[in-house]
């Protein structure tokens, strides 16, 4: 078969060129923005996601993750009591402030947690390792954090509140853009900086104690037993512990997402920078095609007036349609891929792109440019064959 | 319809008349103007015919011919072709009624530039739902048929004015229809090629079996008609208007 469509659409290069330069604009524009938005949301509830409790044990205040009150360790043991529950850890979650060793301050978010323990720890560690946090003032740091907080490779050392902290490994890709930079240490060593008195550091402080049952942590990370139904164990923990809410892995992730959806108002405004991509790219599209089918009416005209039917025109010019959104979404999309990675490295903001927003942004470049199509083929409808003798 | 009218079944293999149009009436109307392009035309036109409509510039040529080859339908009156009435026709059935039975030639070729020669051909080929393989073959044949078989590649823009309007011949014929409309295919061509688009017409005239009605100013054409229609303000006159030439062999209705 001739396709008409495809010639016709190569044989005036440059507005081809232009065209795709528009589909790529909205097609990047959607993706990004879709992106940004999976990785903010994504990045909301990294913590939670990465860890292996099959339930959260939160105080019944809490708001979000960083917002919440303490509760004391011996609820832990209580939680350990309660039917169905395999293993219970604890998890210290708190604000302190980092002091750089040239005095300037930054806060931090220290994540405490049992080295030995199996339900949290940082999942992706590229040096170090994680029994050097049971020494004393001991921290693992984010390798993108490096930078903000000065510090370089491990053996360095710091102050967290008047405590001096030696790092001793660091992670990579563990960081949210809703959070201050995460301080990994272990529990011992978390609960004192969490609690560190606000005089400066003392030379040689003692080693920090082992937690006792009335000490405050913030969350209780539970493993259910094999076959245990979820929800039972909710109510059956919610019970057992005064003044807590137990939530599913998905709904503490659910709930610090939506949080942050709702008070940054991320999903509005990303959202309108996507309808923006899509509405200017409906127009590029929409008025190259419109320009086309005008250049190239007289053609139609005499296809029509040979008998062709008005469907196999608009086959014309929907399939036109259809390789301008192809050949505009493939390079727009790499072009995302390549923007994705590179903002990954440099700027530690993740671009997600996933299958779903992949394939999405393909169907709306599809219905954009089918869409834009139908400005065009409305000229078509109204041509009269007669057109085709007059000179 | 009169009483010397063939049976049903012979009429559609064998109609001894191509076109027969009656009481053809154009008026053309746009806002309160109203201007009457064709008035009272009888026209008989038998097969296999080459048949010319000539006349002065404004006289109605292109608006009759359209009309016949069922492109614009006529304020009153009734056109039959091939032995079937065409003028209550709905709008697609119309359509596929021109794709399977009329090749046209226009004045101005109206090829499709993205396209070579061959795929010109081709493309109406398909249209005529002949695919592929067939389809580039026979484009080939009718090119060849009409002195083009080294330009099948060649883009519109890159063959004389003489060289496309061979194209558009080849491009007519595709499919063998019973009938070509033409509408002054020689006009827009210099002497010379207009004469090698002349000579190719006249060949097909005699060769080919299919009715042929050409609007045309070209006498060159004349000797092998086997019929002139003169068309004077919209109306067919009775012979031949004085200045136009008489040809040997052609005779006035
Ligand atoms: N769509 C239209 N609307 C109004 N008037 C029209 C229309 N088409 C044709 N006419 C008028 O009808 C008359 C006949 O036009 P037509 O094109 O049939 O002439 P023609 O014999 O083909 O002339 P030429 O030799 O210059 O091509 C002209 O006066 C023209 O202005
Ligand atoms: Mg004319």
């Amino acid at each position: 078969m001739v396709s008409l469509a495809r010639k016709n659409l190569f044989q005036d290069l440059p507005r081809f060129v232009v065209a795709q330069a528009g589909i790529m604009f909205a097609v990047s524009l959607v993706t990004i923005q879709t992106g940004i938005f999976n990785g903010f949301t994504r990045s909301t509830s990294l913590l939670i996601d990465n860890s292996n409790a099959d339930i959260w044990v939160a105080s019944e205040d809490m708001r979000y993750l960083d917002l919440t009150l303490p509760m004391p360790l011996e609820r832990v043991t209580q939680a350990q009591q309660v039917k169905g529950v395999n293993r219970a850890e604890a998890l210290i979650v708190g604000g302190a402030v980092w002091r750089r060793p040239s005095g300037e301050i930054t806060p931090v978010r220290v994540v405490g947690f049992n080295p030995d323990g199996q339900l949290f720890k940082p999942w992706d560690i590229s040096q170090g390792n994680l029994s050097q946090l049971k020494q004393p003032y001991t921290v693992m740091l984010d390798d993108s954090d490096k930078d903000g907080l000065k510090v370089e490779r491990p053996g360095e050392a710091a102050e967290i509140g008047s405590f001096p902290a030696r790092v001793v490994g660091f992670t990579k890709g563990i960081r949210s853009v809703v959070s201050s930079a995460f301080v990994f240490a272990s529990l011992e060593n978390a609960y004192a900086y969490d609690n560190s008195p606000l005089a400066s550091a003392p030379d040689n402080p003692p080693r920090p104690p082992g937690l006792t049952a009335t000490d405050r942590i913030t969350y209780i990370l539970i493993r259910a037993q094999p076959g245990t139904d979820l929800q039972d164990l909710q109510q059956r923990l919610e019970a057992a512990l005064p003044e807590t809410r137990a939530y599913t892995r998905e709904e503490m992730a659910r709930l610090n997402q939506v949080y942050w959806q709702k008070s940054t108002g991320v999903g509005f405004i990303l959202g309108l920078g996507a309808v923006v991509g899509v509405v200017v790219g409906l127009v590029i599209v929409g008025q190259i095609l419109y320009a086309s089918v005008s250049d190239h009416l007289k053609e139609f005209g005499t296809l029509k007036a040979m008998g062709s039917s008005d469907w196999f025109i608009y086959g014309v010019i929907i399939k036109q349609a259809l390789w301008m959104a192809v050949l505009g979404y493939l390079p727009g999309m790499a072009l995302c891929f390549a923007l994705g990675a590179w903002t990954l490295e440099a700027q530690a903001i993740e671009i997600l792109i996933s299958p779903i927003t992949a394939t999405g942004v393909f169907g709306i470049t599809i219905v954009m440019c089918i869409g834009a199509a139908v400005f065009a083929i409305q000229k078509v409808t109204h041509l009269d064959p007669a057109i085709v003798f007059k000179a | 319809m009169d009483k010397l009218t063939p049976p049903v079944e012979l009429q559609r293999i064998t109609p001894a008349k191509a076109v027969v149009a009656s009481g053809i009436e154009m008026i053309f109307q746009s806002g309160a103007e109203r201007f009457q392009a064709l008035r009272g035309i009888e026209l008989e036109i038998f097969s296999d015919d080459l048949e010319l409509l000539m006349g002065p510039s404004g006289s109605g040529k292109t608006t009759l011919l359209s009309i016949l080859s069922g492109i614009l339908t006529p304020t009153a009156g009734t056109v039959e072709l091939l032995g079937q009435e065409i003028t209550g026709l709905s709008r697609g059935k119309l359509a596929k009624f021109r794709l399977k039975n009329i090749g046209f030639i226009f004045q101005d070729f109206n090829l499709f530039p993205a396209l070579t020669a061959q795929e010109n051909v081709e493309a109406v080929l398909n249209l005529k739902g002949i695919r592929r393989q067939a389809a580039k073959h026979q484009a080939q044949q009718l090119l060849e048929q009409v002195g083009l078989a080294d330009k099948v590649k060649s883009l519109p823009r890159d063959l004389s004015g003489g060289q496309k309007q061979r194209v558009a011949i080849a491009r007519a014929l595709a499919g063998s229809p019973r009938l070509i409309m033409a509408d002054e295919p020689t006009a827009a061509l210099d002497s010379q090629n207009g004469h090698a688009v002349i000579e190719l017409l006249r060949k097909l005239a005699k060769e080919e079996d299919c009715t042929v009605l050409m609007v045309t100013h070209d006498p060159r054409i004349m000797d092998v008609a086997d019929r002139i229609v003169y068309l004077e303000d919209g109306m067919i006159s009775p012979q031949a208007p004085h200045f136009f030439p008489v040809a040997d062999g052609a005779s006035s209705s």
